[in-house]
């Protein structure tokens, strides 16, 4: 039943515009240009576009404003907004919208340009009630009590915090394209400025501009298009909470579910995976996401990460492009996870190319771990 | 048919019951589990049979966080905000803060026990650390 989706439909075009800071525009013009970039790399046309899948935080109806700036007329529009996680979700969607007939041509996009608004992040108008008497910071503080609570019961510590940090930038210094790329090693992480205990500075992620757009089709479509198709094999959300108190167990994240779903609907496992892209807003995520989606067992992703392990050279390689943590996070990552995984299973990722890559795993995490997807992807070989 | 609405919301609810210096919550009558944030319905068992009893007031801190903020003026020390996640004993769990507790003091697994705090109708719980005598 669930693998009705695998394999029909395909990522065929991907963009990025207005990367780590574009002074003097606005979040629906850069990420215009990444749409733009998407449907040339697609040999497609805006006109083409008739199925939309989109959420910010800026907007309050995303979607109808882009319809609007790109003048698009789509027959289908998904705006689920689940935070970052949103656009591996609407990976998903996109491919059930495509399969229906709903829709042929899919655009999944977004833009922010929080750096240029000077880091104002618009905070969302639904906010948890019983939480903000307290004064919280969000995202930190639920990212970073989910540290403290992983490092009070399994041993974790902030050295295996810092090695999550490490590896994205060496990954980093490999992607001209990245916005920070100088050396950084676990000791400047440990010694960066004190955020949010048990987190550095050096463990948040940036808060940059940029946009990104996926396009989409059929996979029998796909084929005749000038790209590499890069074919969904597999999908699953989870979401069980919006408020971190409401979480059952600041260890575990609905990431457990959503990857069982993905893994079920692709027919793989986590030994079949080639390169993974995990949403990183802060470096605890990466590794409750491997432990969660089955890369390791619960309570060992601290010493999993130590070595090298997700870094170039290692034997998984996670956030090739530098993630959230070093390349780009403009408040929303989870499109630039779609994007990173095809340039990698289109074999054209230059420098940090994984060697014959053939599946490619892609998580989104949204708001406080309130919301969780996984997408897989691979070539036509592993149809 | 339409929904009969109760007297009135579990927020407005919650807000005079701990007028009287107590945290209280409510139980569900169906499944007998004890709920917070405040609700209409049983987010366990979809029970509509909500009812407000005082509570002990008294939990463990299962997480806990510190923000640290730009120094005042003429400091040179960042300022310190500690946040925690306080199981209760009843069962549901809050974040919340202790005021009156030095950061470093907070851990995880402290015992601590609720106060009210804030004007009426802007009651917060915060908490202190449960001395044998509170406890
Ligand atoms: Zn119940």
């Amino acid at each position: 039943m669930t693998t009705r989706l695998r394999g029909k439909a395909a990522i065929v075009g991907v963009g990025t515009a207005g990367l780590g800071e574009a002074p003097g525009f606005n979040a629906m013009d850069i990420q215009a240009l990444a749409v733009h970039e998407a449907l040339e790399d697609a040999g497609l046309k805006l006109s083409d576009v008739d199925g939309l899948f989109t959420a910010n935080m800026s907007h309050t109806f995303p979607a109808i404003s882009t319809i609007e700036y790109l003048g698009l007329k789509p027959r289908w529009i998904d705006g689920t907004n689940t935070g970052g996680s949103s656009f591996v979700a609407h990976a998903l969607s996109a491919t059930m919208a495509l399969e229906a007939g709903l829709c042929d041509v899919a655009l999944i996009c977004y833009g922010a340009t929080l750096r240029s608004d000077a880091g104002r992040m618009t905070p969302a108008a639904e906010q948890p009630t019983y939480e903000i008497p307290h004064k919280p910071r969000y995202p930190m503080t639920a990212y970073a009590m989910a540290a403290a609570t992983h490092m009070a019961r399994f041993g974790t510590t902030r050295a295996q915090l810092a090695e999550v940090a490490v590896a994205a930038r060496a990954w980093a210094r490999m992607n001209p394209e990245a916005f920070e790329r100088d050396p950084l090693t676990v000791d400047d992480v440990l010694s960066s400025r004190m955020v949010m205990e048990p987190l550095s500075l050096r463990d948040c992620c940036l808060l940059t501009d940029g946009a990104g757009a996926v396009v989409m089709t059929r996979a029998d479509r796909a084929r005749d298009l000038p790209k590499k198709p890069v074919y969904f094999l597999g999908g699953g959300i989870a979401s069980y909470n919006r408020a971190v108190s409401e979480m059952p167990d600041l260890t575990t994240t609905a990431a457990r579910d959503s990857g069982e779903r993905a893994f079920a609907m692709a027919g793989l496992k986590p030994k079949d995976m080639n390169v993974l892209q995990l949403y990183d807003a802060f470096t605890i995520n990466v590794i409750l996401f491997l432990e969660d989606l089955g890369f390791c067992p619960k309570g060992e992703g601290g010493a999993f990460v130590s070595g090298g392990r997700i870094a170039p050279g290692g034997e998984l390689p996670v956030n090739t492009n530098g993630g959230g943590l070093s390349f780009c996070h403009p408040g929303m990552y989870g499109v630039f996870t779609l994007i990173e995984a095809t340039r990698q299973l289109r074999g054209t990722a230059s420098e940090r190319q994984i060697a014959d890559a053939e599946t490619a795993l892609c998580h989104g995490n949204g708001i406080t771990l309130s919301h969780q997807a996984t997408a897989i992807f691979g070539t036509e070989a592993t149809l | 048919m339409t929904a009969q609405l109760p007297a009135s919301g579990p927020d407005l609810e919650f807000q005079t019951h701990v007028e009287d210096g107590r945290l209280w919550l409510q139980t569900c009558e169906d499944c007998d589990t004890a709920i917070f944030m405040p609700r209409i319905i049983c987010p366990h068992c979809g029970s509509l049979r909500l009812a407000w009893h005082p509570a002990s007031g008294l939990g463990t801190v299962y997480s806990r966080t510190v923000l640290y903020g730009r120094p005042k003026p003429g400091d040179t020390r960042p300022t310190r905000h500690a946040l925690v996640l306080v199981d209760l004993d009843e069962g549901p769990r809050m974040m919340s803060r202790l005021p009156d507790t030095d950061p470093d003091d907070i851990a995880i697994g402290l015992r601590v026990k609720a106060r009210v705090e804030g004007e009426a109708g802007a009651h917060v719980i915060v908490f202190d650390p449960a001395g044998e005598a509170n406890a």
